[in-house]
């Protein structure tokens, strides 16, 4: 993988998409993993007798959404040393068991500063297999400079 | 058909097997929208003291795996020196040091949709570091019918060192039995 700094990244440049399968199973080990056990997440049956947000079923966490998000960032530059400063998120959708979230992200904005502190803007979108948007967030990513 | 998925399954760390994991229990004492406060600081007691297998077990709850997240060995000779916490890794920590009574405890309550936020990280957060809260609420409203609380967290590490910041919103259930919308 070739090494991101600010000056190598281009506006409108395009991050490599990231997929996540989501399944019962994938929320409740995230339900366990983010010690957030609320039953719309981990208990079907509860889920479809509140019928929360229609389709009686149980909803991924926002947060793993935004997890899915900030992954696609951090596969592409924190091994460079690229930094996450500031996640803007709103959830648009529910994340259903048996969805596909492919999400993905473009530079669009360029920020440079003479501290060692560059950073870029990364529009996030995270949609489902029905090509619906269920996130969209706003990256605020420090990039190392060659300078 | 239900699937048969059972929790315990996947519990990996110490915190994970001491954290209770029925929102229901006690649920009577969480802080109901209609009770907040405006214009006060809350701190408690509570510490989440960061370990290796809580960095380890969020990113594989997540399905990351960037060995900064998910390989101590690896990350040593990543550009931070070691492992790191995943950006969002602050979710176990906040419910960890929420507790289940007084302010953030309406994080628990069955039935909160999240609708979105805004999450600050100043720091990384590294094996070792012992983190606390500050928050404070900012606003409440009501929206199409929707009870909404916003509110602020800080999380300052052993040093007092800001490291991240939430601003985090709720839908929360209407608590009250006036017979609408309740669980």
């Amino acid at each position: 993988m070739s090494t991101i700094t600010f000056e190598s990244v281009q506006l409108n440049s395009h991050l490599p998409q990231l997929v996540r399968r989501i399944d019962q199973e994938f929320i409740t080990r995230d339900a366990v993993a983010s010690l957030d056990f609320n039953p719309i997440h981990v208990d079907p049956v509860w889920a479809k007798k509140v019928n929360l947000l229609g389709a009686g079923t149980t909803i991924a966490h926002g947060l793993c959404t935004v997890s899915f998000l900030a992954s696609t960032v951090t596969d592409w530059c924190y091994a460079s040393g690229g930094f996450i400063t500031r996640i803007e998120s709103k959830f648009v959708a529910p994340v259903r068991p048996g969805d596909t979230v492919t999400c993905s992200g473009e530079v669009m904005e360029l920020h440079p500063r003479d501290d060692g502190k560059s950073f870029v803007v990364i529009e996030l979108l995270a949609k489902n297999d029905r090509e619906q948007t269920v996130a969209w967030a706003k990256a605020f990513v420090r990039l190392p400079s060659q300078r | 058909m239900t699937e048969q998925v059972r929790l315990e399954d996947f519990i990996l760390t110490k915190k994970q097997k001491e954290f209770e994991r029925d929102f229901f229990k006690g649920s009577e004492h969480y802080q109901r929208w209609e009770d907040v406060e405006f214009g006060r600081v809350w701190e408690n007691d509570r510490r989440f003291t960061v370990e290796a297998e809580d960095i380890l077990a969020y990113s594989a709850g997540v399905g990351d795996e960037n060995p900064l997240f998910s390989d101590a060995e690896a990350a040593k000779s990543g550009p931070f020196g070691g492992l790191i916490a995943h950006p969002i890794f602050f979710t176990p920590i906040v419910f960890w040091l929420a507790g289940d009574e007084g302010p953030l405890s309406w994080l628990r309550t069955p039935g909160a949709i999240n609708p979105g936020g805004v999450y600050e990280m100043f720091e990384p957060i590294r094996p070792g570091d012992t983190l606390r809260s500050r928050a404070h609420v900012k606003d409440k409203w009501i929206k199409r019918g929707k009870r909404y609380l916003t509110y602020e967290v800080d999380f300052l590490n052993q040093d007092d060192t800001l490291v991240v910041r939430l601003q985090a919103t709720l839908i929360l259930p209407t608590s009250k039995n006036d017979g609408t919308h309740q669980f």
